[in-house]
């Protein structure tokens, strides 16, 4: 239950590219094809190990509406990774990557960790973007990239932890400072001394409790 | 009053005629559970600073937070006439807050004080004493007063002051008993420090929540005691409570420093009707009171009429929302509570093809995750209805909201009433020192919950602000672009 570092993660792309599905797959590994529209922000959570640590990736699905975007512009800010997702069966949503990723540069902190995701990988036959264009953007942008598929759970789980690990490495460079929480990384609760007790656990006299 | 717990305490002192100790005392626990909260705001009030935390930073907001907290009055009342109602068993909880602080104070046993007390009694010596209550009750009270004289010289010695003298004297154990009840409740003392701290709700929640986990890591590795454990904090958690109110405060806080620099930009008459109209906006904020006299326990079985208030409130506002998950996670509560409380109809009768009968953890169990459920729901209806009011700049009428805060206030009074008249049933052949801290931590996050509901809803008052700011903008021609789009949509969740 306990964790070392808690990473806070936002989804963000155009409308319909399957954010908040990529989501629910990592979360509860499952596959939902009809998903209402986010409103503002949603939530998920999952704990992760990387190299031996307990991490708790804390994500925030946000909307891709564009009437939504000066709401979800907020909640960039202290996010330690991003998933910026495109549909490679549609080429505008590859198309607005540009602003999204001004967009996200200019509302969060410049150490985040960016992932490009172009999803819907199951639906080749309709495939608008080709997997070298992916490439392309996330190398000159600085981007790490992978193309998933939300319905078959292809390359979902890697997408989420590849950028924690990349999250953990910059830790481990001292990039990122974990004691400023705007960086979207806390450190887990320590074992410092508590030893306050569960109710009825300790009382005034022992309680006869059948324990043990 | 005094009758009835006489008569509760008779029973219980029947079944264990000498050792008064456990049994002992009934009158004070409820009234040490009323007071908690109004103890815990006092620090607050007297360091002068802004009762309310963070969320209400500007002097302004200061009124709107205190009358947040004149709340707390009408909250501890029920809390007290709740504890009467299920009078049997949470009476004994004295026992255990006195025997929590006498160990802490150093203090004779109750068991040696009461049997002097007793020993009296027994003499002719105190007759008087315990005249205004029924007789049968009278060693059993009298035991309480011997124990309370010990601990303050302001008890008096007949049955009527009983009840004051022992709040007097637990007002001079004071912190002391605060510091060993809260080691009942592990979330308890950091939620405490939200009075008295610089810090967002959240932010409190967050550790409450980190050092239970810490806890639960720890008895998990030491694993003595298997006990089912719920831990309010994490639950709000898991219900993805803390989120929303984190995404909550970002809006908020935006929205705050944007009417500033709205306000800024304005002189004279203008601004003069702004701020007027600001004020109307900031009073109904403050203006949000309850009766819990008013909660019938026998009312709203399933939670179709919980239902029913929230979503006649959700209509009065302009944006188009339904809040399924929290009628799903009350009516969740309230069909668990109808099933625990047929198992024990079913048990009295003596069936033996009974279900196997709910133990007193269970029940507690039970109780702390719909409270902790129905708060993190709150809390989401409050975040989502932001998110809508500033999205469609529609100007939502805070009154609704207010009333909306009263029917979810009114919902965690009502739940909690029900789990622990269940608590007290599954936990009638219960040890008053395994059964009264279950009890007491339900009313406790209860008012945790209806406080922490509280604070989420006046996060909405620069929303508002900024939502009205906007429409008063678009009215009157002036292109005042706060966001750069606005839309209509209906959503669900």
């Amino acid at each position: 239950m306990a964790y070392a570092y808690l990473f806070k993660y936002i989804i963000i792309g155009d409308t319909g590219v399957g954010k908040s599905c990529l989501l629910l797959q990592f979360t509860d590994k499952r596959f939902q094809p009809v998903h209402d529209l986010t409103i503002g922000v949603e939530f998920g959570a999952r704990m992760i190990t990387i190299d031996g640590k307990q991490i708790k990736l804390q994500i925030w699905d946000t909307a891709g509406q564009e009437s939504f975007r000066s709401i979800t512009r907020s909640y960039y800010r202290g996010a330690a990774g991003a998933l910026l997702v495109y549909d490679i069966t549609r080429r505008d949503t590859f198309n607005h990557l540009t602003t999204w990723l001004e967009d996200a540069r200019q509302h969060s902190n410049s150490n985040m960790v960016i992932m490009l995701i172009g999803n819907k990988s199951d639906l080749e036959s309709r495939r608008e973007v080709k997997k070298e264009e992916g490439e392309a953007f996330a190398r000159e942008h600085g981007l790490i990239f992978m193309e998933t598929s939300a319905k078959t759970a292809s390359n979902v789980e890697e997408a989420f932890i590849n950028t924690a690990k990349e999250i953990y490495e910059k830790i481990q460079e001292g990039v990122f400072d974990i004691n400023n929480e705007a960086n979207g990384i806390k450190i887990g609760p320590q074992h410092p001394t508590t030893n306050s007790t569960l109710p009825g656990s300790q009382g005034g006299q022992q309680a006869g409790g059948g324990c043990c | 009053m005094s009758d009835s717990e006489s008569t509760a305490a008779d029973g219980s002192e029947a079944a264990t005629p000498s050792p008064a100790a456990p049994d002992v005392a009934p009158d004070v626990a409820p009234t040490r559970k009323a007071r908690r909260r109004p103890d815990a705001a006092a620090p607050a009030e007297a360091e002068g600073a802004p009762t309310a935390e963070p969320p209400a930073q500007t002097s302004s907001e200061s009124t709107v937070s205190q009358g947040g907290w004149g709340y707390w009055g009408s909250w501890g009342k029920s809390i007290l006439s709740t504890a009467t109602a299920t009078v049997a068993t949470v009476g004994q909880g004295l026992t255990q807050v006195i025997e929590k602080a006498e160990t802490s104070l150093g203090i004779p046993s109750p068991t040696e004080l009461s049997a002097q007390v007793e020993e009296e009694e027994q003499q002719g010596d105190d007759s008087s004493k315990t005249d205004t209550l029924a007789a049968d009750g009278s060693s059993t009270v009298g035991s309480a007063m011997g124990m309370l004289s010990s601990l303050s010289s302001v008890v008096q010695s007949t049955g009527k002051t009983v009840l004051s003298g022992g709040l007097d004297a637990l007002e001079f154990i004071g912190k002391k008993t605060m510091d060993v009840i809260a080691e009942g409740d592990p979330g308890f003392k950091k939620t405490k420090g939200l009075m008295n701290r610089n810090a967002t709700l959240s932010q409190v929640l967050r550790e409450a929540k980190e050092r239970e986990e810490l806890q639960s890591a720890e008895k998990e590795s030491s694993d003595c005691e298997k006990r089912v454990v719920a831990h309010y904090g994490m639950l709000f958690d898991e219900f993805q409570g803390l989120s929303h109110l984190e995404a909550l405060e970002i809006l908020s806080r935006e929205s705050e420093s944007k009417v500033k620099s709205v306000l800024m930009t304005l002189s004279g008459n203008e601004l003069v009707e702004l701020r007027d109209e600001l004020d109307q906006i900031k009073d109904s904020f403050s203006l949000v009171e309850f009766d819990d006299e008013d909660v019938d326990e026998s009312k709203d079985e399933d939670g179709t009429e919980f239902e029913k208030e929230v979503t006649e409130a959700l209509e009065q506002l302009s944006v188009s929302f339904t809040a399924d998950k929290l009628s799903t996670a009350c009516k969740t509560a309230c069909s668990q509570i109808n099933d625990m409380s047929q198992t024990d109809k079913k048990e009295d009768e003596g069936e033996e093809e009974a279900r196997k009968p709910v133990s007193v953890e269970e029940v507690h169990a039970a109780a702390i995750r719909s409270l902790a459920e129905l708060t993190a729901r709150s809390i989401e209806l409050f975040h989502k209805l932001s998110e809508l009011i500033l999205f469609s700049s529609s100007s939502a009428d805070p009154s609704v909201l207010s009333q909306l805060v009263v029917v979810l206030c009114k919902e965690v009074s009502l739940l909690s009433k029900k789990f622990t008249t269940c608590l007290a049933a599954a936990g009638l052949n219960e040890k008053g020192d395994i059964l009264n801290p279950l009890i007491t931590g339900v009313f406790l996050e209860a008012s945790n919950s209806a406080s922490y509901i509280q604070d989420a809803f006046q996060l909405l008052m620069p929303i508002l602000e900024i939502s009205h700011i906007q429409k008063r903008a678009e009215s009157t021609q002036h292109k005042l672009i706060l966001f750069d789009s606005m839309g209509e949509g209906k959503f669900n969740c």
